[in-house]
């Protein structure tokens, strides 16, 4: 009985509430809104003595002036950006070639003899070392170091509140493909990594604007596909013009590619925010914070844990399991052949359509952990298909070669041409994100629809292209 | 194979994909709408038009339904004959009538459909005149139990974005409140309550000209063949069949937005104003945002500078730097002594 009263008593409560709600109307919302501020600003103005302008606001005015005015804005924005790419391809040079010297050279070989000494079964020692522990060793080698540089340097441009002006410079172009001018800034960062420039998404608070940075932030060609871009260059356009403008015209094409990833990114937003994400909703709203100094202690520390730690983390939960992936489908045989060389022979027609060939496509499915570890398993894949002695450790070890003539040499043998290298060029930029980025866009949208969609629709895009070029460069050829 | 073939064929299974996948027209989205049941359909649109015609007091009988549901009579006589057997009509000398239990499955109907319009205004940027058409197919879908969880996710409407009222999960259904537009008199206030949806041609040029829920009008002219009014600084003619689809309740108040109202676009680099409201233009998550960054009435805001790319413009407004797209900009009213426009 007592708990009927009770019912009918809430009841009665929430038909009076929708009484009252349908009396006062839509505007009843703004109203209370508009109370508060002026409630908030009549207290704010009795206790809060204004300072006058001082000397640092005069300071940031100026700046402002200079990064946001039309003649000096844009500049000084692409200036920044080289000098901070530039910083992170020479610096990570050297500190990348000793960690692979160390975790490559040094410990495998050891890891290898002391297996070899306890007498380890020969299946699990190339398993677990040539597989599990090389894989991670060359992804912790490539990654590591340029993103343990350009991400403290990107913080540090945030802390000090540049960030947020480049967003507010480049809104009109993002605006015009449906999207936020912060996408500007998350792409940058997906030229660090395609991971962090997912979880730099976080900044964009708009649902519709925030989808869109993340299924298009694969465009912007990451840490791990520059050196496979630069290599292939180097190899099949450099090697295509007369010697002493190899350097230009290779350098010219890695731009162009990574030009032709930003062009993509505009496309596919707007395409994105015209068809399948024109319903999702979105709020534009944009704050310039004022300029402080950046605390680099501070930004070093949050940098290295949040996001270079963080995202080289779970690379390497992918690149194990991948690296025993590797490692078997080279190993074990089916009749005659390894699973590899099967699934190779199998798709070599299909991928020749596409100006690829069998054992790209097999690299690309099998490396999907880490685009670093793509060029060593096309290489080690072609010297044990193709039979050449005395390069490489074997069936199922990625390796990589120090001299650029000798992997043109390797791969000249494995049946490539100028199209393939153009078609991997493309491929590269133009495939599905790597498993890392894939789990951080399910961790980050919760949502299985937008990462299956992220993860095909480069693809789709990437076979379409390809497709296209090779069949006119046969027809024109 | 020749690659000359293999570009025809390549271009031939592009264009297949995009016929397929194409979000409106594609066979896909075809295919999805030819497996919903019609005769169900059928049986729901019918009920929710003879709720409307009783709602409005009007009668409906055959004609009537086949009209509305766009289908000939004896389709119509067949439906109103299964309405019938399943006893949620009465029929009497022709005019038909919602039995006890036909009522409350007409007014589950209509509820989902009403929320499913308010979800679609304040939780995404679908366009106005495709709410009701997205609505006629949701309440089709939907159950019971997700319209309540809809409903709890919303906050528990009590209004459609048009103004109509929201029924309760139990049936309820509040009465509706005030006059047709063409009945306001010349000089007199008035605040848009209810805007009808249909037939679509019509609501569409309404949204064309601009009107929303919730604006505040000030009658100027009224005639047989015209009627003008004033609202957010605008002057608007309409035709009084459009006039009469939308509902006003009279009001005292001015909002003081009248056609000299400036908007922010009109702000030039330095100046100073006061905001005196937001278009009910801008409604959803944006209207929400604006508020959130202290963008009410009463509040001042100062041109601070524009970007590299001109738009956007970056204003101060209670001590922070934001930044506002031309499009949101031309939604603010303001008013204040450095306004030239004044």
């Amino acid at each position: 009985m007592k708990g009927n009263a009770i019912m009918s008593n809430k009841e009665y409560i929430i038909k009076d509430a929708d009484d009252l709600r349908w009396e006062l109307g839509e505007n009843f919302h703004d109203h209370i809104i508009e109370s508060v501020y002026n409630e908030a600003g009549a207290i704010a103005a009795k206790v809060i003595i204004q300072k006058e302008e001082s000397k640092k606001f005069h300071f940031d005015q100026w700046l402002d002036r200079l990064v946001t005015s039309r003649l000096t804005g844009f500049p000084i924005m692409f200036l920044l950006l080289a000098i901070v790419f530039w910083i992170t391809i020479e610096g990570s040079n050297i500190p990348s070639g000793l960690l692979a010297s160390l975790l490559v050279d040094t410990i495998h070989p050891e890891l290898k003899l002391l297996a070899q000494n306890i007498g380890m079964p020969v299946w699990i020692n190339g398993l677990l070392i040539d597989g599990a522990y090389l894989a991670m060793a060359w992804v912790i080698a490539v990654m590591l170091p340029p993103m343990a540089i350009f991400f403290p340097l990107f913080t540090l441009l945030e802390d000090f509140g540049y960030l947020p002006r480049v967003a507010f410079n480049m809104d009109n172009l993002y605006r015009r493909v449906g999207a936020h001018g912060k996408q500007a800034l998350t792409m940058s960062m997906g030229f660090g990594c395609n991971a962090a420039g997912v979880i730099a998404t976080r900044i964009i608070d708009s649902p519709r604007e925030r989808l869109i940075a993340i299924i298009t932030n694969n465009f912007s060609l990451c840490n791990g596909r520059w050196p496979t871009q630069i290599l292939i260059a180097t190899i099949f356009i450099g090697g295509a013009v007369p010697a002493h403008l190899a350097g230009v015209v290779s350098a010219g094409a890695v731009v162009g590619i990574a030009l032709l990833g930003v062009l993509f990114s505009l496309v596919v937003s707007w395409g994105l925010s015209n068809t399948v994400l024109k319903g999702e909703a979105s709020a534009f709203s944009l704050e310039l914070p004022p300029y402080r100094p950046p605390r680099i202690l501070q930004t070093l520390y949050t940098s290295l844990i949040d996001r270079t730690i963080f995202v080289l983390w779970r690379a390497i939960i992918f690149a194990i399991p991948a690296g025993l992936v590797i490692w078997l489908v080279s190993n074990v045989d089916i009749g005659e052949y390894s699973i590899a060389e099967h699934f190779i022979n199998w798709s070599n027609p299909f991928a020749l359509l596409f100006g690829l060939n069998g054992i790209i496509l097999l690299a690309y499915i099998i490396a999907i952990p880490a685009n670093e570890i793509v060029i060593p398993t096309i290489l080690m894949l072609t010297v044990t298909t193709v039979n050449i002695v005395g390069v490489g450790s074997g069936a199922g070890v990625m390796f990589e070669l120090d001299s650029t003539a000798d992997t043109a040499e390797i791969l000249f043998s494995g049946g490539w041409s100028a199209l393939t290298g153009i078609s991997l060029m493309l491929f590269s930029l133009l495939h599905n994100p790597c498993s890392t980025t894939l789990y951080t866009i399910y961790k980050e949208t919760h949502s299985w629809k937008w990462t299956v969609v992220s993860a095909f629709l480069p693809i789709a895009i990437g076979l379409v292209v390809c497709f296209f070029v090779t069949q006119i460069w046969l027809l024109v050829a | 194979m020749e690659p000359l073939s293999l570009l025809i064929i390549g271009v031939v299974i592009v264009l297949f994909v995009l016929l397929l996948l194409h979000p409106r027209k594609g066979l896909l989205n075809f295919f999805k709408k030819s497996k919903r049941d019609s005769t169900r359909v059928l049986i729901e649109d019918s009920l929710k038009h003879i709720y409307d015609c009783e709602y409005n007091k009007s009668a409906s009988d055959i004609n009537s339904i086949a009209g509305n549901l766009n289908i000939s009579t004896d389709k119509a006589a067949k439906v109103i004959s299964k309405l019938e057997d399943m006893g949620l009509v009465d029929v009497k000398s022709n005019k038909v009538s919602l039995s006890e239990s036909g009522r409350s499955y007409a007014l589950r109907i209509i509820r989902i459909h009403r929320l499913w319009e308010r979800y679609l205004a304040d939780r995404t940027s679908v366009g106005e005149t495709e709410w009701h058409s997205s609505a006629e197919e949701a309440e089709h879908i939907l159950t019971d139990d997700q319209a309540n969880e809809l409903a709890a996710q919303i906050g528990n409407p009590v209004i459609d974005p048009h103004g109509d009222p929201i029924p309760t999960s139990k049936g309820e259904i509040k009465e509706k409140r005030g006059i047709p537009l063409s009945k306001l008199s010349v000089g007199e206030l008035g605040r848009i309550v209810h805007i009808e949806d249909e037939p679509q041609s019509v609501y569409s040029q309404i949204v064309a000209s601009g009107i929303h829920s919730g604006m505040q009008v000030r009658m100027t002219e009224v005639s047989k063949n015209k009627i003008k009014f004033i609202t957010e600084g605008e002057e608007i003619i309409l035709s009084p069949l459009i006039a009469s689809n939308l509902t006003v309740l009279p009001e005292q108040k001015s909002d003081e937005i009248s056609e000299n109202t400036p908007t922010l676009i009109f702000l030039k680099p330095g100046e100073e104003a006061v905001v005196v409201g937001i278009s009910k233009a801008c409604r959803g998550q944006q209207r929400r945002r604006l508020m959130d960054l202290g963008i009410v009435k009463g509040t001042k805001i100062k041109y601070v500078m524009e970007s590299a790319g001109k738009d956007p413009v970056a204003y101060e407004v209670r001590g922070a730097i934001v930044a506002l797209r031309k499009a949101q900009a031309a939604q603010i009213f303001i008013s204040g002594k450095g306004l030239s426009n004044v």
